[in-house]
């Protein structure tokens, strides 16, 4: 993470690509857009209004007052409901605005969000293997945001255009020289808020970057904790600590005088124009060409086209943002979609669970995992599976369960349904019964007693909620060993015919493990099994062993015969037997 | 996740944490009055164009025939020009103080809030607390930096401005000004009614959110379980249920804020109206003038201008009290295992240890009694002979790592004492106590940064030879230099790159840099290929020697390796001796031991006839294999 990466300026280049990535978001919902700019409309025309009804109550109501002492109450009072009126108008402009601003950028990315799901769900398992998880979240997440939180303003700014074009119009009528000096203040405004988004949001994005870098440190150092302490290296953490604080800290200074310059500055530009309109107004009032309601009125419209004028300098300012979000999120939609993998798996002949012939497998190319793989289960049999970690085991899970595609050879499972276990069991923050069932019409009956061919009906039983009972964020509110057989019986309610057990009990101790295994032969009549096997005892309840070592089937058979035939398996299932002896 | 869940926090109000924040930062309260004096300064130049036109009107201009004194009104505007940037650069300078300030004293309180959680004992370090302390150091002191650097400022800005405003219509009218004031206070309640539905909205807003993401992350996370079940749709149709509901949210909180700026216009309209028509009703007769009512008008509306802020300035305030509440309650927690005054050196060389009469109970959690919590040991006495070696075995829950923690002052015994070197561990200085004792960890944690860095991590001013001489004398040369850039290789994060044995060989070789006198060495549980195993226990053994070593053995091989065992069971130490001796006496390390070749045998197999203590693997035989 380098600490320079910030996003470059708005250039010309960016702005008509933010204008593209506009128009496509608007063309999904036009009629709310349109709705939203006439509410800015309404409200730029309600502003013009504005400043000529102050001229009018102020030559026509409070001058006469106050030369001649004389106004009639019906003057008085029409001023009066005048500004109220036109003050509502613009009131009821700006609500209209806001409500389609927001309803129009939240369902646009209510809209894109739907579409990257739409796309997660179409790739492969591959694809999803290629990509990081905090990447797709943030595809879902910011990168949307990014994309459409420029229509917010949007609508607004379409108000400010129409705003500028009546004001100069209106301005020029009121006083053409007076006017026109206005009309030039625009530009240099707009300039100096487009100056102050550019100089600024590079180092406003930094801070981001080192305020990353100060909470990595502080994750690592917390969780590090147990070595700080045990080598005493509190100061020395300090210090690290230190110096990235010390980074943010004077980058968010530099961002603060930045802001503080041009925010005053932004301030005193217009009130210094003000002053000068106030001096030239004097002078055109005294050569009879204006009044004075129409100088205050200039006065008064001028300062209130301060604020528009920022409006559009922040989003000229969000443009690179709203790109460079929009690249990203269209970029990930546009990866095509291959066919699925499961596609490719055969019927197996008429005896066989299970067959593999010839079958080849790399995530990348170049870097093979499975080689030349072959074997078959017949229907019914229960096959272990041996080999070191790294091995490939869990690839050839994947591939019999029809999730990868082989890169050559064939794979066939015999009629009836697969249901894969993983070892690391991934619940769904739902009550336990839907995570069994996942849309499955089971009874309550079905689902309790794949629970119990799982050894997990007992724990279920004694939770507050019973099958109820929400297991909260990835099942975080059950231990690894309750998840596993909650993943189990998930499989089991599906009678599968084929079950593949990729190290699925290894959080269960040996007892319970052979329990399910023991169970499962009457449960499930002539299912077909693949289990990784980590512990003898697993082993054991196995009819045949394939060994399974970098990738190639070296050997298959009974474990004796292994044993006897391949010095490395059996240090392999010692190496098994030590680790696991004391928990 | 900053807030709400902790029952700990303190209940101070937002004085009270003002209060001790101001006096826990100086560097906050240093030329805090001249921030302010130049804040009011900077109000100024922000009502110079209404008084310009007042005076203006009232002097230069004659109303009743239209000519102007512009040379009047050109030396008036001049000065009105002055003051403004006068103000500006007042107002400059009052920004840049309070950011400069506010960055400075929350940089010395984020250091020392980090210095603090780091000192307080490994009970606050539990890992379901994990995540709020880093949010003390992270989010919440970036809420008080949001907060310094806009709503703090929008504070001084906006306040100095009412205020100015306030002054400057009293002096044109003193009735007409009441007359504001009454009028806009309703506007007070009416936001504050916004402002607490906004509060609601949002925070509706930031849970279906949350509620998105969990869909979201179960559709990408759970990727191959719902491929494996073929349940794309139900996902789908749960995650599109949750945009849907955040959709509605967000649209709901941005109709209500679409609400704040026309109540202020409302306000603002019915207020100059109400101002015009008294004023032109009181006439001059009272004093008033034409420009003063125009002047109000420009007033009135500059005095309404801050409110379309308001509510989001104060929804900012709170969160910033809230998060301020926290850090200083973090400062506040007492360290219990601390830096003795005037603390002892342990002497050189190998130390004896010993361990007298000790207990030890856990804290009670909230909610649990004194009486629910086991105490973890029990009247535990023994002695540890300098340079020799000693394995601790038992159960889960026997009290082992307990003890290692006591040994090494992670924690302080409830009762009894520990002595090294026949020192009460209580009394030897920090810096003694860490140099000469040092502990490995079961899970060896490894920084995200080079192997190197991470050795040097015992030792920080070691140089590269001596790192690699550390893993040269651990007999790990040949697997250092296996490895992609030898000692420069990048672990990755929390050494995600490493086997958890390799990690474990770098946490050694840290160790050894450290050269401790005395080493406790928690024994890793996690599964290690059969190489790094047998390289493993060579380096402990000469990480070993020479020192006094307690080593909390997970694998009775490493215990039969030892001088003397000690076996604790639920908490009691039961007995003590040497591999074989223990073995005779037929008692409960005979049992463990019994029950641990049962273990590793394969039913009608025996696994365990090549060799329980490493067998083929393991460096050395055992006495195990011969029994």
């Amino acid at each position: 993470m380098s600490a320079e990466e910030a996003p470059p300026p708005a250039r010309l280049g960016t702005l008509s690509r933010a204008g593209r990535v506009i128009v496509v978001h608007v063309r999904l919902h036009p009629a709310i857009f349109w709705i939203a700019v006439s509410g800015a409309a309404v409200f730029a025309l309600a502003t013009v209004a504005s400043s000529w009804v102050l001229k009018w109550v102020t030559d026509n109501v409070i001058l006469p007052r106050f030369n001649d002492g004389h106004v009639t109450a019906g003057m008085v009072v029409a001023g009066a409901a005048a500004i109220v009126a036109v003050g509502l108008v613009r009131s009821i402009g700006v609500v209209v605005r806001r409500t389609g601003a927001g309803a129009l950028q939240f369902r646009t990315g209510a809209t894109w969000r739907s579409r990257v799901i739409d796309q997660y769900q179409a790739q492969p398992l591959s694809w999803h293997a290629e990509h990081p998880t905090g990447e797709l979240l943030a595809h879902a997440d910011a990168d949307v945001n990014a994309s459409t939180d420029i229509l917010g303003p949007t609508p607004y700014s379409v108000g400010v255009v129409i705003l500028l074009v009546v004001s100069t119009l209106w301005l020029l009528a009121t006083d053409w020289v007076l006017g026109g000096i206005a009309v030039l203040l625009f530009p240099l405004l707009s300039l100096l808020n487009v100056v102050y988004q550019r100089r600024v949001n590079a180092p406003a994005e930094l801070t981001q970057v080192h305020l990353g870098a100060v909470s990595a440190l502080v994750h690592e150092s917390f969780d590090g904790v147990g070595v700080v302490k045990a080598l005493g290296a509190e100061d020395h953490e300090r210090d690290r600590l230190a110096v990235r604080a010390a980074t943010l800290r004077d980058t968010k200074i530099r961002v603060a005088v930045l802001r503080a310059t041009f925010e005053t500055a932004l301030d005193a530009v217009p009130a210094l124009a003000n002053v000068l309109l106030v001096v030239l107004g004097s002078w055109r009032v005294s050569s009879g060409d204006l009044t004075i309601g129409g100088l205050t009125s200039v006065v008064y419209l001028f300062t209130l086209l301060i604020w528009p004028l920022r409006m559009i300098g922040y989003l000229l300012g969000d443009a690179p943002r709203a790109v460079a979000g929009d690249g990203r999120l269209q970029a990930v939609l546009a990866d095509p979609v291959p066919p699925r993998p499961s596609a490719s798996v055969r019927v197996a002949p008429t005896g066989l669970g299970l067959s593999l012939s010839h079958v080849d497998f790399s995530y990348e190319p170049g870097r093979e995992v499975l080689h030349d793989v072959t074997f078959n289960v017949p229907s019914g049999a229960t096959m272990a599976v041996v080999g070191a970690t790294g091995g490939g085991k869990t690839s050839l899970f994947l591939l019999a369960a029809g999730l990868m595609q082989p890169a050559s050879g064939e794979i066939a499972v015999g009629p009836g349904t697969t249901a894969l276990v993983f070892q690391e069991p991934f619940l769904f923050a739902e009550p336990i019964r839907d995570n069994v069932a996942l849309g499955l019409a089971v009874s309550d009956d079905e689902v309790w007693d794949a629970l119990a061919i799982a050894q997990a009906d007992d724990f279920v039983r004694e939770l507050p909620g019973g099958l109820d009972t929400e297991v909260g964020e990835r099942g975080v509110t059950l231990s690894g060993g309750q998840r596993q057989r909650i993943a189990l019986a998930r499989a089991l309610v599906r009678r599968p015919a084929l079950l593949l057990l990729d190290d699925a009990t290894s959080s269960l101790d040996p007892t319970t493990e052979a329990r399910i295994l023991n169970g499962l032969g009457g449960y499930l009549m002539g299912v077909t099994t693949l289990v990784v096997a980590t512990r003898p005892s697993t082993i054991a309840l196995a009819d045949e062993v394939v060994f399974l070592d970098r990738g190639r089937i070296v050997g298959q058979g009974s474990h004796a015969e292994l044993q006897g035939r391949f010095p490395a398996y059996g240090r392999l299932v010692d190496a098994y037997a030590r680790d696991r002896a004391d928990r | 996740m900053s807030g709400r869940e902790g029952g700990d926090e303190p209940t101070w109000g937002a004085m009270e944490v003002l209060r001790r924040g101001w006096a826990a930062s100086p560097e906050l309260r240093e030329g805090a009055l001249g921030t302010v004096l130049l804040g009011m300064a900077g109000a100024v130049g922000r009502i110079v164009v209404p008084i310009l036109l007042q005076v203006s009107i009232d002097h230069g201009l004659d109303t009743a025939t239209g000519t102007a004194d512009v040379g009047l009104i050109a030396r008036f505007a001049a000065i009105a020009a002055v003051v403004i940037v006068v103000s500006a650069a007042c107002s400059r300078a009052a920004i840049v103080r309070l950011s400069t300030r506010s960055e400075h004293a929350l940089f010395g309180l984020r250091t020392r809030a980090f210095g603090h959680i780091h000192r307080l004992s490994l009970a606050h370090h539990a890992e379901e607390r994990r995540g709020r302390l880093v949010a003390r150091v992270t989010s919440d002191i970036e809420t008080l930096s949001q907060f310094f650097s806009w709503g703090g400022i929008s504070w001084l800005i906006n306040g100095s401005l009412m205020v100015a405003v306030i002054v400057t219509m009293a002096v044109y009218d003193w009735r007409l000004t009441i007359v504001v004031l009454l009028t806009t206070s309703p506007l007070v309640i009416v936001l504050k009614l916004l402002q607490r539905r906004l509060v609601v909205a949002y925070t509706t807003v930031r849970e279906r959110v949350a509620e998105m993401l969990v869909g979201t992350s179960e559709v990408v996370m759970g990727a191959a379980a719902i491929r494996a079940y073929g349940v794309e749709e139900r996902a789908t149709s749960r995650v599109e249920e949750a945009i849907e509901r955040q959709s509605e949210a967000q649209q709901r909180a941005s109709r209500l804020a679409a609400l704040l700026f026309p109540s202020g216009e409302v306000f603002s309209v019915l207020t100059v109206s109400i101002v015009i028509t008294l004023g032109v009703w009181q006439g001059p007769a009272s004093g008033l003038t034409a420009g003063a009512l125009i002047g109000f008008v420009f007033l009135v509306y500059r005095f309404l201008e801050p409110i379309a802020e308001f509510t989001e300035i104060l929804d900012q305030t709170q969160t910033a009290v809230a998060g301020w509440r926290r850090v200083l309650a973090v400062l506040d927690t007492p360290i219990e295992i601390d830096d003795p005054v005037e603390g002892q050196d342990l002497a050189p060389g190998p130390p004896s240890i010993e361990v007298e009469h000790v207990s030890f109970a856990y804290r009670p959690r909230a909610g649990q009694g004194a009486a629910e919590v086991a105490s973890a040991l029990i009247d535990v006495t023994f002695r540890i002979e300098p340079a020799t070696s000693v394995a601790v075995v038992g159960a889960t829950g026997s009290g082992k790592t307990t003890l290692a923690k006591l040994l090494t002052r992670l924690s302080d015994p409830t009762s009894g004492v520990v002595r090294v070197g026949g020192i009460d561990l209580r009394e030897v200085s920090f810096a003694s106590l860490r140099s000469r004792l040092v502990m490995v960890p079961q899970e060896a944690f490894l920084f995200n940064t080079t192997v190197l860095d991470n050795v040097r991590f015992g030792r920080p001013r070691a140089t590269d030879d001596e790192v690699r001489l550390a893993f040269v004398e651990l007999g790990l040369e040949v697997w250092l230099d296996a490895l992609a850039d030898g000692i420069n290789t990048a672990v990755g994060e929390r050494g995600e790159h490493l086997s958890a044995g390799e990690r474990q060989l770098v946490a050694l070789a840290r160790a050894y840099v450290a050269n401790p006198s005395c080493l406790v060495l928690d024994e890793a549980t996690s599964s290690v290929d059969p190489g790094t195993e047998a390289r493993l226990a060579r380096a402990l053994e000469s990480l070993a020697r020479g020192r006094t070593s307690v080593t909390i053995a997970h694998r009775l091989s490493t215990a039969a390796r030892a001088d003397q065992i000690l076996v604790f069971d639920r908490g009691r130490l039961v007995e003590q001796g040497a591999h074989a001796d223990l073995i005779a006496r037929g008692g409960v390390y005979a049992g463990l031991h019994a029950s641990w070749l049962d273990a590793t045998a394969v039913d009608g197999v025996d696994a365990a006839g090549s060799g329980v203590g490493g067998g083929s693997t393991s460096a050395r035989p055992t006495p195990v294999t011969a029994s």
